[in-house]
């Protein structure tokens, strides 16, 4: 990190943050039109049936209803995030002959106000015949399963599946002389973002729509919203305002938002769709539950032989984002350590539970918490410290895993050996009293995906600049702030590239009719790298007419650098050869008759192997003091060492690390959506667990200096990979204090009084 | 979630309170806090067609203490108050802990003791103190009063001892002795804004020599309705209070308990953690009660 930057590495405050302290933050549900509907959807009460009828007549009767619609009365067109693989787009917006699980979008109701809209959804009347259902994997994969999609080609509830191979991995096993054989088990758990989805629609005399809708991704939702109205790509409108988190659940089109665009078509007036906390909880996207098998190899001085990983993902009942999460989990299986020889068999299974999606990791907090609990467990078998065993075998800058992948920069090494001596690790592992614990976890994450399921034909990330006489910039990017603070990090590279002041930087951002194509969006831990890119690549035509400029006016021999700082274009040799920024833009413009001075460029991956420009790595350790007698867990301090590249905001990225720290607290010990028959029983937040304020340990972070040659002044990802290392971390200080290993999550105090022998059944 | 349709009363009287949920029987709720009520018509979208509101009923809200009477609660007395309330702190600790101890902030400055009580939740936090303080409730009707002491009110989940046309008026709780301790302990997933999945409330005596005088033992979320431990007094009193009376007197409390597995807590877990509180409990109470 230089010292001589002004805004890059700055602990800047959010620039949204005093909007949304104060109220003043408008977020989807937040946005009324004149004349605006209200809608409401029906939802399937049964897991699996076909739908023989639906009566519409009485809800349509009400005064008041101004649109009832059913799949019927839609294209009845396909969509799904996967668009390379037209096979896996399975979901249609409403459910045309058959439901697939308790929530299942069936109809739509737009009336004059909520109330009328939520009576008519009760006077819709739906006949189903009820067909056999399944409720996890083994069920999903018996003989003679039912099959939850039996209109294609699947011959099975296996959606997809992915292998990897590398190494000679028998032979790996075959000289071990230590082979250890696991399996874990990981619960669905609720991204909990604190704005449930909401949207408003409004079509314009000619038919076509803007829609103001709470998104991760504006440009997805912009092009499957086009393909299933049956509109172009140019007839939508995506708006994205204040966003209030999605951590993955925000990233695809959803029912809400065709159906709002539909309906407004239909009536002619605005319509807004905004889901409540129990449809959010019931029925909405979680983060994939999976049974994992993993068997590793070692020599006994601790060195790695080879992995074989199998994983099956219930996936519910469409693939959402499932394939990317099989691809992910395969890739995470054999992260951080140098295999020689990977297995990886990856199955994403159709069951009639809601769907799973994309949650913050993507595949990488289920495969890092059984890799992660494995090396605690080989560690303790072959008597080595696991901090040791993990020095022995960590990836280092320059490693190559086969066929997908090289790792750039890499701080793993230095992250272990700092949080070791931040903690007193070796003073205290297995040295605590009866109790108190304290265990590690690991993560590595990606800075940004670059295999394009999408299929755009635009570049992953763009930005347009455009340069002012009075000194100022417009930075236009349909990257999407959704709480993560991008709209501030890509003003500070923006700010520190062209040295022009962030007070004077205007930003508009997340609206597809205002910003250049395209940005897949925010996910995958993409934004800064690959926006972030886009916005120094976009300046650059900007910058060299700025240089021309001043060279011309100072007649500056063709050898000098001319720098930009504190808002001024000059010689750096002699400053006092130089313009204010404005006046060189003003000079720029003349010169150009007249032409505004715009830079436009864009960021895409290439050439970077099947996974990411980009690895972020880390370590962590969990303090934790156990309730022998009631088996309750009180996390007493988190302490991280992490690779995220040149920190560009610190700020930002503790609260990256502590917003992840209290979902890793709630994924180790008391998140869990628990399900029954299809249906999901934890449907408010009295039921489903997040950790309160009072739960949350004091946390303790530092960032070891790595410098990213492929990312903005070196930076890396912050926002994903950090909500894997908690739970592993936690687990294994629950074991250093008790003795009892989980093998699956969340660790309640009744397993670790059972694991612990203490509970009379 | 949209309301059902009901009409809202607004009595200004006792009298004519308990003369409107006479007249209307089954289809008229009372309503103080509203936090149980409202929440429940919004769940199930079915609401009584009458809802009488008591807020404009005057002197429910009040809470009163002398050391002569003891303490009383008016039915509006909100949980907040009575968790803040310097004498309930002082003397009747285990109230104000697990007055503080339930929900939220909102809730606690909108929902009342008496409504918690009234609702019969097996998991109300507010019972098990005030079954082990030894409570009595003053239940009102036009024809006049009457007392039930609390363990008598409570007649399963949800279900309470209150007739038509009658109304929880105050709880009554008798006066502290000296040298005499209570303490209240819970257990739940997460350290706040949850349920109880099982808890305990212990009130203890002490005479000079530290011979107990008088025990309580009361257990809530562990049975259909909160539990007074009779056993447990018998157990204690007339004798000091040791680790081996503690445990022989948790090991009752396991005994009396008769959990159910649900989406919260499993009924062996419950069991096993019903004693540890128990004990904590029990240890607490005479801490307290050798302090004063």
């Amino acid at each position: 990190m230089s010292q001589n930057h002004r805004y890059v590495g700055r602990s800047l405050p959010r620039l949204d943050g005093p909007a949304k302290v104060t109220g003043r933050a408008r977020y989807a549900g937040d946005l009324s039109l004149p004349g605006m509907l209200h809608g409401k959807l029906l939802r399937s009460p049964v897991p699996h049936a076909r739908i023989v009828n639906i009566d519409v007549s009485r809800a349509a009767a009400l005064p008041g209803v101004k649109a009832v619609i059913t799949g019927r009365d839609t294209p009845g067109i396909k969509y799904g995030n996967w668009r390379l693989m037209p096979e896996t787009q399975d979901e249609t917006p409403l459910a045309i002959d058959k439901v697939r699980f308790i929530g299942d979008e069936v109809a739509a109701v737009a009336a004059l106000d909520l109330d009328t809209a939520e009576e008519a959804v009760r006077l819709i009347r739906v006949e189903y015949e009820e067909l056999p259902a399944v409720f996890d994997v083994a069920a999903a994969l018996a003989d003679g399963a039912p099959l939850v999609h039996d209109e294609g080609k699947l011959t099975s509830n296996v959606s997809l599946d992915r292998k990897i191979d590398y190494g000679d991995l028998d032979a790996a096993f075959a000289a071990a002389d230590y082979v250890r054989e696991d399996r874990f088990t990981l619960p669905p758990v609720s991204h909990a973002y604190l704005e449930p989805c909401a949207c408003l629609a409004e079509a314009d005399l000619e038919g076509r729509i803007t829609i103001w809708t709470s998104t991760q991704t504006p440009y997805i939702v912009q092009c499957l919203l086009a393909s299933t109205l049956g509109l172009r790509e140019n007839d939508v409108r995506v708006v994205k305002p204040f966003v209030g988190g999605g951590f993955g659940g925000k990233m695809e089109l959803r029912p809400w938002e065709f159906c709002a665009a539909f309906l407004a078509r239909k009536t002619g007036r605005p319509v807004r769709f905004a889901l409540t906390r129990e449809e959010e909880l019931a029925t909405g996207r979680r983060r994939h539950p999976m049974r994992i098998r993993s068997k590793v190899a070692f020599r006994k001085d601790g060195t790695l032989l080879g992995k074989e990983f199998e994983v099956y993902l219930d996936g519910g009942a469409y693939n959402s984002m499932g394939p990317t999460a099989t691809f992910l989990c395969g890739n995470f299986g054999a992260m951080l350590y140098r295999y020689p020889a990977y297995r990886y068999r990856g199955y994403h299974v159709y069951t009639n539970n809601p769907p799973a999606g994309a949650m913050r990791g993507f595949g990488a907090p289920q495969a890092l918490f059984a890799a992660e609990s494995q090396m605690n467990i080989a560690a303790a078998e072959l008597g080595i410290d696991p901090i040791e065993l993990r020095l022995k075998n960590a990836m280092v800058e320059g490693d190559e895993i086969p066929g997908v992948a090289t790792v750039s920069s890499c701080g793993f090494v230095e992250s272990l050996e700092q949080v070791a001596a931040m903690t007193g690790w070796k003073e205290k592992k297995g040295k605590l009293p009866p109790g108190q614990g304290i265990g590690v976890g690991c993560y590595s994450f990606i800075s940004g995906g670059v295999f394009n399921w999408f299929n755009t034909q635009y570049e992953f990330a763009a930005v347009e600049v455009e340069a002012y006489d009075d000194g100022t910039l417009h930075l236009k990017t349909m990257a999407s702030d959704i709480g993560q603070g991008c709209d501030t990090v890509l003003r500070q590279i923006l700010a520190e590239e062209t040295g022009v002041s962030i007070e004077r930087i205007r930003l508009t951002a997340g609206d597809t009719g205002a910003t250049p194509k395209a940005d897949l969006g925010t996910w995958g831990s993409r934004v800064t790298l690959m926006a972030g890119n886009a916005v120094i690549n976009a300046v650059r035509s900007i910058k060299d007419q700025l240089a021309g400029v001043i060279a011309a006016r100072f007649d500056l021999n063709v050898i000098h650098e001319v720098a930009f700082a504190d808002d001024r274009v000059f010689a750096k040799a002699r400053p006092d050869r130089g313009l204010s920024f404005g006046e060189a833009v003003r000079m720029a413009t003349r010169a150009n008759r007249g032409r505004a001075l715009v830079g436009r460029a864009g960021y895409t991956p290439r050439n970077k192997g099947l996974v990411t420009p980009a690895f972020s790595f880390g370590a962590q350790v969990a303090e934790v003091r156990v309730d022998v007698e009631t088996g309750v867990v009180r996390v007493e301090k988190v302490t991280t060492a992490h690779d995220c590249g040149t920190v560009v905001n610190p700020m930002a990225v503790e609260g990256q690390l502590e917003g992840s720290i209290h979902m890793g607290l709630g994924y180790a010990l008391c998140e869990e959506l628990k399900m029954e028959g299809g249906r999901t029983l934890t449907s408010s937040l009295l039921d489903y667990k997040i950790a309160a304020a009072e739960d949350m340990p004091p946390s303790e972070s530092i960032c070891v200096p790595t410098f990213e040659a492929e990312g903005p002044f070196g930076a890396k990802e912050a926002g994903e990979g950090l909500a894997s290392p908690t739970a592993p971390a936690i687990a294994d200080a629950v074991h250093d204090a008790t003795g009892f290993r989980a093998f699956d999550l969340p660790i309640t105090p009744e397993k670790i009084l059972r694991g612990m022998g203490r509970l009379d059944e | 979630m949209a309301l059902p349709r009901f009409e809202y009363l607004s009595p200004g009287t006792l009298d004519e309170a308990c003369a409107l949920l006479a007249e209307h029987g089954a289809d008229a709720r009372p309503m103080a806090g509203g936090t149980d009520l409202l929440l429940r018509m919004g769940r199930t979208g079915r609401a009584p067609s009458f809802v009488v509101g008591l807020r404009r009923v005057p002197g429910l809200a009040d809470v009163r203490f002398d050391r002569e009477h003891g303490l009383s609660i008016g039915a509006l007395a909100s949980l907040a108050t009575v968790a803040a309330h310097p004498d309930v702190i002082r003397h009747y600790p285990a109230l104000a802990q697990a007055a503080a101890a339930t929900a939220t902030v909102q809730i606690r400055n909108m929902g009342t003791v008496a409504g918690n009580l009234c609702n019969a939740s097996p998991s109300a936090d507010t019972a098990p103190p005030l079954l082990a303080h030894g409570a009595e409730v003053l239940l009102h009707r036009r024809e006049g009063e009457r007392r039930l002491s609390l363990s008598r009110f409570f007649r399963g989940p949800g279900r309470n001892a209150l007739e038509p046309g009658e109304l929880l008026r105050e709880i009554h709780l008798p006066p502290p002795g000296e040298r005499t301790g209570s303490d209240y302990q819970r257990i739940s997933q997460r350290s706040q804004v949850d349920i109880a999945a099982a808890s305990v409330a212990a009130r203890v005596a002490l005479d000079e020599e530290g011979i107990c005088r008088s025990a309580r033992l009361a257990l809530g979320a562990v049975a259909p309705t909160p539990l007074l431990v009779d056993e447990a007094a018998a157990l204690l009193e007339g004798r000091p209070i040791t680790d081996e009376q503690v445990a022989a007197a948790a090991a009752l409390a396991v005994r009396a308990a008769r959990p159910i597995s649900d989406v919260r807590a499993s009924a062996a877990w419950r069991k096993k953690v019903i004693g540890v509180l128990a004990a904590r409990a029990l240890r607490a109470a005479v801490e307290k009660a050798l302090a004063q």
